[in-house]
């Protein structure tokens, strides 16, 4: 599904890529930049963690790489930032990105929005996304998110409103990084996947094992064989052994009419139903009568 | 008798057929409204309607009272709360009652294109509680168990929960409802993003977009006549994901949210509205993003009824054999009790639910037989181990000498 998502086949779509300290994300957002380069997409990067330089190192088409810097004076205190934090609403950032004049509409990066959240209110940021999400003025969104730098209440907030994201953590071997993937599809229908890839020098994604989705199915099937045969000792009934068994009476089979009043036996409570067995000697007399007591 | 002839208006039939409950009636000598797609409770006399899926609505105790809340927190990736909001509002649009919808995520419009389409032909019909026979043939009662006679009378296991008397209709999730039957309802819409910044009275705890919600309400309701005394049909109101981000609150961000009481005196004003007119609230909230679990005990007990979803998805129960064959767990987590002094709980409490296509069906979760060969055995690779570790025990000796009888 990863590279899938590097295609890039949907539209209006935030595609969110969270990270920790273990391991960095941006390599990947550097890679699906530089999908959508090759795509002949024009790219609009937010950057606030990283300068204009270190961006752009690694791509090899920067013409329709449109960086924003937001890096060197994000907070406005010099006057001549070129984007501040406090820029980030929905008519700044339009009117920021009309002001390239280009074909077709962007895509914008977000790196990252841990910066942003840490100065404005989450719900300025969210409801920001979501108007730029629905506007129509992007293609698609791609966010970057530090999850160990917010409240856990914030970071669910942000996946909340993402279509697709992507958590990164480091693999138990070498260099490589595991990623797990959701995705949220139009029609409702929530898809999940697991890869481990590493990402080459010119930021192209190499996937290396992708684990099931699907659960392993520790239940085999069964195939129904029928016990009583190959024996060396016979287990059928003949019909006339069948009869003799259905004949036999057992221990606590009583006639119907015990059954029923054991059955239906809460109106008339303590009636004694005595039924002699085969063995009982039923005697009506009382033994107790030939003592000389 | 004039005063029974009456509870049967809506519904004929309405004669209960439980397990549990007796034929017993009560006399009511005040006149019934027969609003379409309402009846009367057999518990307790309260104005019903469907809530459009008919195992809830047996689970709720035959369907939600009309001027109360259903507050259902949301499973995580929203699927399939937002499915039960959309069978609501398609049960409305059938019974021609009248919507209201609220959202802030998505365009009220869209989630309106998205109703199932009603099963017209009645495919479906459930299959009425198995009666106890008590009063049948003898001869035929007792046959039926040669050993184990003594269980006959018991009701047998019945895990799908559902009442002999229809109420609700059914609905085919794979297909949307037609535009002509969803255009002949009438709704009102209220999408946050058309109403944007509006000054909030200053000493009010609640946010603006809240108020801007509850003022249009209001309006909704004192125009189109739905109060108590001279209305003729029910308004459903579906609110989706309050206590999001998106409506400006900020309860799912924050440990310590600032506005922590926007969204309770919300519900308060919203319940204090409902109660005077012919109303029903579906409001669906977030509870997984909220962090505070006090908070979301607030909000559930200032709504009526309260449900949660949990679905397997994405989580480690999907993989457990147990819950195959279902999409999730669904608890009950508060029952109302209007006008009485005990509320109907449901007898089973560990339910789970499946969205088929025809259908959404709440089951009680049993464990299956478990019918792996090794289920009752001691295992014959552990006794080995155990005699190794145990030097002197008397379970050295005997480790090798299986006992088979």
């Amino acid at each position: 599904m990863l590279l899938e998502l590097l295609q890039g086949g949907d539209s209006g779509g935030f595609l969110l890529i969270q990270d920790t300290a273990n391991y960095s994300g941006r390599h990947l957002l550097k890679s699906f930049i530089n999908a959508a380069l090759r795509r002949d997409e024009e790219v609009h990067v937010f950057c606030f963690e990283t300068s204009e330089e270190e961006l752009k190192e690694g791509f090899q088409e920067v013409q329709r790489l449109h960086i924003h810097n937001a890096y060197e004076d994000p907070l406005g205190w010099t006057k001549k930032a070129v984007f501040t934090v406090q820029q980030f609403s929905l008519n700044d950032l339009t009117r920021v990105i009309k002001l390239t004049p280009h074909q077709k509409t962007p895509i914008v990066v977000i790196d990252s929005l841990s910066w942003v959240l840490r100065h404005v209110c989450t719900t300025a940021v969210c409801s920001t996304l979501h108007q730029l999400k629905k506007g129509g003025f992007v293609r698609a969104i791609i966010g970057l998110l530090h999850a160990d730098m917010h409240q856990k209440g914030t970071v669910g907030s942000v996946r909340h409103l993402s279509t697709s994201l992507i958590t990164v953590t480091p693999s138990i071997m070498g260099d490589n990084c595991q990623a797990k993937i959701t995705k949220r599809t139009k029609s409702g229908k929530v898809l999940q996947d697991e890869h481990t890839f590493s990402i080459k020098e010119d930021l192209t994604v190499m996937l290396l094992k992708s684990s099931n989705t699907a659960p392993q199915q520790m239940v085999q099937e069964e195939h129904e064989i029928d016990p009583t045969a190959n024996l060396t000792f016979n287990l059928r009934l003949s019909d006339k052994e069948r009869e003799a068994k259905e004949k036999l009476s057992l221990p606590f089979m009583f006639s119907k009419e015990k059954k029923k009043a054991i059955l239906h036996s809460g109106a008339n409570l303590g009636r004694i139903l005595y039924e002699p067995d085969a063995n009982d000697d039923f005697d009506q007399e009382d033994p107790d009568d030939d003592l000389d007591v | 008798m004039a005063d029974i002839r009456t509870i049967g208006v809506g519904n004929p039939g309405v004669k209960s057929s439980s397990f549990n409950s007796t034929s017993f009636q009560k006399k009511t000598r005040s006149k019934l409204l027969s609003i379409p797609g309402t009846r009367p409770s057999v518990q307790n006399g309260q104005l019903l309607v469907s809530t459009g899926v008919t195992s809830l609505d047996f689970l709720l105790g035959g369907g939600l009272a009309v001027g109360a809340v259903l507050l259902i927190e949301e499973d995580r990736y929203d699927s399939y709360s937002r499915m039960i909001l959309k069978y609501f509002l398609a049960e409305g649009v059938v019974c021609q009652h009248e919507l209201f919808l609220a959202s802030a995520q998505d365009s009220p419009d869209d989630i309106l294109k998205e109703l199932p389409s009603p099963i017209m032909d009645d495919v479906a019909i459930p299959k009425p509680m198995e009666q106890p026979r008590l009063s049948s043939d003898p001869q035929d009662s007792l046959e039926a168990m040669k050993i184990a006679w003594r269980y006959q009378n018991l009701p047998k296991v019945q895990s799908t929960l559902t009442s002999s008397s229809r109420f609700g209709h059914y609905y085919d999730v794979s297909k949307t409802m037609e535009a002509e039957i969803q255009q002949a309802a009438k709704c009102h819409r209220f999408y946050l993003p058309d109403h944007p910044n509006q000054t909030a009275p200053t000493h009010s705890p609640m946010l603006e977009s809240y108020s801007a919600l509850l003022k249009s309400l209001q309006e909704v309701i004192q125009k189109e006549g739905f109060e108590v005394s001279k209305s003729r049909n029910i308004l459903r109101i579906g609110l989706h994901s309050l206590g999001s981000s998106l409506w400006g609150d900020d309860l799912c961000c924050c440990d310590n949210p600032k506005h922590a009481h926007a969204l309770t005196t919300f519900l308060y004003g919203l319940r204090a509205l409902l109660r005077s007119s012919l109303a029903v609230a579906v409001v669906t909230v977030p509870s997984h993003l909220i962090q505070n679990r006090a908070l979301m005990g607030r909000i559930a007990k200032l709504c009526d009824t309260a449900i949660a979803l949990e679905s397997f998805k994405g989580s480690e129960m999907e993989t457990n054999p147990l819950y195959k064959d279902y999409h999730g767990l669904l608890h009950v987590r508060q029952v109302p009790h209007l006008n009485c002094l005990a509320s109907q709980f449901p007898d089973h409490r560990d339910l789970a639910f499946k969205l088929k296509r025809k259908q959404f069906s709440i089951e009680r979760l049993h464990l299956p037989p478990d019918l792996s060969e090794t289920v009752s055995r001691v295992s014959r690779v552990e006794l080995p181990g155990a005699a190794s570790t145990a030097s002197v025990c008397g379970l050295s000796t005997s480790a090798n000498k299986h006992l088979d009888f």
